[in-house]
């Protein structure tokens, strides 16, 4: 896929934070960045650049936990997304929320069910897991085992 | 038959409760109320509160949040009352069976409250209005 | 006239009215549906509700006031009884005493006052807003009413005996045929569907937005009880708006006139209450003071001046 006007875009803006640039499709980016420089390259991507926050995702691979951090230029009809390895068993990266007030909420459910510590974060409390559920026991890992209740 | 009985069995007035379904079931239910089925022939009204209710309307798989919660609402449901479960989830748990937030069955969920309990069942992803419908005129029939 | 003759009317008004109002809220669920294109329920269902609720369990809240709490639907029934009780005694056999147009107009307000007593006695804060949503709605429609009111007054020649108002009805045509008489029975009407609760002025109990209202904590008996105040006061209004505008129905005769009257009455409740969203509480407040006030005013002003 030849690389659009954005990606090169951000390959200047970026710079060297981006470690690596990718574009499967006509609509999707990948940066890879690495962990300390996820707050300045939010704030590049967010802020200088004039794009709007979505979300954040996260998966657990055989290296690490990935996260994904999402951003959307509705004019361009692109997501642009930043992809960072932050590595088990007590993953930790800092948070966008100084940055991006509107993540607070999902890097409280990023650690809820993937035990990401979120540094500096204002409001670390548990989000959307029960009350009584167990700390330390995170859903969305591969350990976690799924068990019928009812067998 | 009592007059209050035959009072239960043709004016069985409904309270919607979601304990962690996905909608779908609600979705159906809320079908089921538009002037398109016409429940209000049978006497079927949705009310806003469980007190005034004498059938319980639910859906979901009963998270470990929701447990307490959903026994809460029964207990505030004046008796005799009759709880329909609707949709597989809230049945077996379909196909959210294993997961991580999942208590159990709602059935067993109100047992724990009222051993006598009265339920009957309408399995379905999401079940269709009319069978909905026909469950509950069953249900009442049976009284 | 002795006290057994007293009681044996007030027992029959009351349950004959009753049942008339729980037809009455038949025909407005029936119309409902086939305005809906439904069926709608039975012609026994409004029965069937009350049969049901008399058989539920009664639960009281631990925050509740609970005598206050059981007592308030009693009262509100009691005093709408006594109401239909003077009306029908009024038309029936003339029986009625200086300032009863007064007394009626002041326990026809009971049933909302019962309401908004009990919505406070629940000790539930959505209880506590339906019945402010209801104090301020009583607040806004009650002066235009008794404005209305005043015009049919002023026709009759100034007397507060209904039966003053139904002997000038018999003796110089109803109030209905005047022009004042038609505006001041267009805003009881309107003031007659917020009386009622029914929509555009169902704000206090509003489902979609705060459950029940002030009925959220009822069950069981006195929820039943609550109903049948509700149907009996569909059933008293418009008896009370044929007797003040219609002439009521002394006479024999005029019994072929008022069925279909006050099933028009009926009808032009239930039409208004299909055809017309839910308003907020401050637009019916402005819709009754700043709209209804100024016309019945001017239906006071022209009942003066003799139209």
């Amino acid at each position: 896929m030849s690389e659009t006007e954005l990606a090169r875009e951000l390959k200047t803006t970026l710079g060297a934070t981006a470690l690596e640039i990718r574009q499967p499709s006509r609509n999707n980016i990948f940066v890879t960045v690495r962990p300390e420089d996820v707050p300045a390259a939010a704030q590049t991507v967010w802020d200088g650049m004039k794009s709007r926050f979505a979300i954040v995702t996260g998966i657990d691979v055989p290296g690490g936990i990935e996260l994904l951090y999402h951003f959307v230029f509705d004019d361009k009809h692109t997501i642009v997304t930043l992809k960072t390895l932050v590595a088990k068993p007590f993953p930790e990266i800092e948070s966008i929320t100084p940055v991006i007030p509107a993540a607070e909420w999902i890097e409280r459910e990023v650690h809820d069910l993937l035990g990401v510590t979120f540094r500096h974060h204002p409001r670390p409390e548990r989000l959307i897991l029960a009350d009584d559920w167990p700390e330390g026991v995170y859903p969305l890992r591969k350990e976690f085992k799924p068990k019928d209740p009812n067998e | 038959m009592g007059f209050t009985r035959w009072g239960l069995k043709k004016s069985p007035w409904v309270y919607h409760v979601n304990t962690g379904a996905c909608n779908n079931c609600d979705i159906e239910v809320l079908d089921l109320l538009t002037p398109r089925f016409d429940v209000e022939r049978f006497g079927i009204q949705l009310v806003g509160t469980p007190r005034h209710a004498d059938a319980l309307v639910v859906t979901g798989i009963c998270t470990r949040q929701c447990r307490p919660r959903l026994q809460e609402i029964y207990r505030q449901t004046p008796k005799p009352c009759v709880v329909f479960v609707i949709g597989v989830c809230a049945l077996t748990g379909g196909i959210f069976h294993d997961a991580y937030h999942r208590w159990g069955r709602v059935d067993d969920a109100i047992r724990e409250v009222d051993p006598n309990a009265i339920f009957a069942y309408v399995p379905g992803c999401p079940p269709k209005p009319e069978a909905m419908a026909i469950g509950v005129l069953k249900a009442l029939a049976m009284l | 006239m002795d006290i057994g003759w007293v009681i044996l009317v007030f027992a029959l008004a009351t349950v004959g009215t009753t049942v008339l109002g729980l037809l009455s809220k038949w025909v407005d669920r029936k119309v409902t549906a086939r305005i809906q294109w439904r069926v709608g329920p039975p012609w026994y269902q409004t029965i069937a509700d009350v049969a049901k609720l008399l058989g539920k369990e009664t639960i009281v809240p631990a925050t509740a006031r609970k005598w206050t709490f059981l007592l308030a639907p009693v009262v509100g029934f009691a005093g709408t009884a006594v109401a239909a009780s003077v009306l029908w005694g009024a038309n029936l056999s003339g029986t009625g005493f200086i300032g009863d147009l007064i007394v009626v107009v002041y326990l026809l307000t009971m049933p909302s006052l019962a309401i908004i007593v009990g919505g406070i006695a629940s000790g539930n804060p959505v209880s506590a807003l339906g019945a402010s949503r209801e104090m301020k709605l009583v607040f806004s429609y009650e002066l235009p009413f008794i404005l209305a009111l005043v015009t049919v007054i002023i026709q009759a020649g100034g007397t507060l005996r209904l039966n003053g108002i139904l002997e000038h009805q018999a003796a110089s045509g109803m109030v209905i045929g005047s022009f004042s008489g038609v505006i001041a029975f267009l805003v009881a009407i309107l003031c007659g569907q917020a009386k009622l609760g029914l929509v555009p002025f169902d704000i206090p109990e509003a489902e979609t937005e705060i459950m029940a209202g002030p009925f959220t904590e009822y069950s069981g008996a006195p929820l039943a009880v609550f109903y049948l105040m509700k149907a009996l006061l569909l059933a008293t209004v418009p008896i009370f708006l044929i007797t003040v505008f219609w002439g009521g129905f002394r006479e024999g005769w005029q019994v072929l006139w008022t069925v279909p009257v006050y099933v028009l009455i009926l009808v032009l409740f239930v039409l208004i209450r299909n055809t017309n969203p839910r308003l907020r509480i401050d637009q019916a407040l402005k819709f009754f003071w700043f709209g209804l006030t100024p016309l019945s005013a001017l239906a006071v002003v022209l009942a003066i001046f003799g139209l």
